[in-house]
């Protein structure tokens, strides 16, 4: 079964990870390598805005998604209901936007849809998600 | 290392002002000169967070000088986003420290109201890691990925939180130069609108226009600045391993006790930068006033009130006050100055040390200043 992976970078002097990639370690002035971290983890906190900024849609779900592994990420999500802190989520990669979700193709579908963008788009973000819930083994 | 003594303190009304950047801060720079009694001072340190954005003019040290008459005078511009008036005053601080000068205006101020609020809150936005902000991130919603996690780990309530805006806005209805000076109702703030989620409206702080300054000197006046710190946090929020406590107010407060060479159980009264009303009780607790756990209950107690064992935010805090971003930091310790000289009619408490407290970003680049009475 294919496992989904998010990439990362690793500071060679502390082991800190971080995400998305990053040239230098926060915590030190050393270049980082290349890491590559499993696409689930933990919700560490979440929002969500009423009166996003110009180019979101209303509601924007916002939260923190630390994965297994250490890194914490920023995601979009859905929704929220449901969620807490500490729930179990998968993390999806989409065009270089990261996706939590704790739901089943429909809701993700769904997911995509809403996003702005042209029909195409969303179709082609609509089929790769369901590619890859498929090689995941999910239920589609 | 010279002591660093407050000659002068003055300030505008914080609101909605019709006057330029430029004008506020010199109404704001008068009555700190006159104040100290000076007419010119050695050196100028302006503060500005965004004026490019919000006014369309920048080079601000050299617009201001000229501005004031003092077009002779060395100026620079300090910027770290909205902790930026204390990070003016730490570099006069150290002009007068290091003997370079005998005497500093310091100036700081922000002109925002005249923009509609999702421009303004854009423009507030860019002191936000870039790839967070990619997700939406403004600074509220930053402030409820906080919230969120100190209600879940600390405990924290939604009453607790509201009180603070409550006792704050209380506040600010006793000082004449703050944007609020209104009373709110606790079931008001409550049920406010939900702005970043668990953060409503009412624990939000206002978009204000103002300006504020100090003078400092070498020759000794009623007030001195004890101690200064400062502290860093990753401008990357998912950099951080606590959410719920701000390792940056830690690092500036220890760094300002040991300067002062004594801690929080000399401060007597204290302002706090609350831009979001839960901040205020982080904050007193990274900043060792309240023991850690213990805010929510001290602010339901009255503690924190004027009148209480340790008053907080006499002035209103940035939630009844005002935020007029770079004015922030300088207008705390205005009111702390007024505090300690007995200057604070209407609202006057018995200090002789006082604790100011910035928080620049989203608690990237903070302060914390201690004063004492001579």
């Amino acid at each position: 079964m294919t496992q989904e992976v998010i990439g990362a970078s690793r500071c060679p002097r502390c082991e800190r990870v971080v995400a998305p990639p990053a040239l230098m370690c926060p915590d030190h002035p050393v270049a980082m390598e290349p890491h590559l971290l499993p696409a689930v983890g933990e919700v560490v906190s979440f929002t969500t805005l009423h009166s996003p900024p110009e180019g979101f849609r209303s509601p924007l779900h916002i939260a923190i998604v630390e994965l297994e592994g250490g890194a914490r990420l920023f995601c979009h999500g859905e929704e929220t209901r449901g969620v807490k802190i500490g729930s179990r989520v998968s993390v999806e990669d989409v065009n270089s936007v990261f996706y939590f979700s704790s739901m089943g193709f429909a809701a993700r579908a769904r997911l995509f849809w809403r996003r702005a963008g042209y029909r195409g788009e969303k179709v082609a973000a609509i089929g790769k998600s369901f590619v890859k819930g498929f090689l995941r083994g999910k239920t589609p | 290392m010279a002591d660093v003594w407050i000659a002068g303190a003055g300030m505008t009304r914080f609101g909605k002002r019709a006057e330029s950047l430029p004008d506020l801060m010199a109404e704001a720079a008068a009555a700190a000169l006159a104040d100290a009694g000076i007419e010119t001072p050695d050196a100028i340190v302006v503060a500005a967070m965004n004026p490019e954005e919000f006014t369309g003019e920048g080079n601000y040290g050299s617009l201001i000088a000229t501005h004031l008459g003092f077009s002779h005078v060395p100026a620079i511009r300090v910027e770290t986003a909205t902790s930026s008036g204390m990070a003016a005053v730490y570099s006069g601080f150290a002009v007068i420290a290091s003997r370079l000068r005998a005497s500093v205006l310091v100036v700081g101020g922000e002109k925002m109201t005249h923009l509609p609020t999702p421009r303004v809150s854009e423009i507030i936005g860019r002191s936000i890691d870039p790839h967070e902000r990619s997700y939406g991130s403004t600074m509220p919603a930053l402030a409820g990925l906080v919230t969120r996690a100190a209600m879940h780990h600390r405990g924290l309530t939604a009453k607790e939180i509201s009180l603070v805006a409550v006792k704050n806005h209380s506040n600010g209805a006793r000082n004449p130069f703050a944007h609020f000076q209104e009373p709110v109702a606790l079931e008001a703030v409550m049920e406010s609108r939900v702005v970043a989620d668990p953060l409503r409206l009412y624990h939000c702080c206002p978009i204000s226009d103002g300006a504020a300054a100090l003078v400092l000197r070498s020759a000794p006046a009623a007030v001195r600045i004890a101690g200064i710190g400062q502290g860093m946090e990753p401008i990357a929020v998912r950099y951080r391993a606590d959410l719920t406590a701000f390792r940056a107010t830690q690092a500036a407060a220890e760094d300002a006790y040991r300067m002062a060479g004594f801690g929080p159980e000399r401060v007597d009264v204290a302002e706090i930068h609350d831009a979001f009303a839960p901040f205020e009780l982080l904050s007193l607790e990274d900043t060792g006033l309240i023991p850690p756990g213990k805010a929510g209950r001290a602010t339901l107690d009255g503690d924190t009130a004027i009148g209480g064992r340790l008053p907080v935010n006499t002035s209103g805090g940035l939630k009844a006050r005002g935020h007029p971003l770079a004015a922030t930091g300088i207008a705390q310790i205005v009111e702390l100055v007024w505090q300690l000289r007995g200057l604070a009619a209407g609202r006057q408490v018995e200090a002789r040390v006082g604790l100011a407290q910035s928080i620049g970003g989203l608690a990237t680049n903070n302060w914390v200043t201690v004063l004492e009475a001579r």
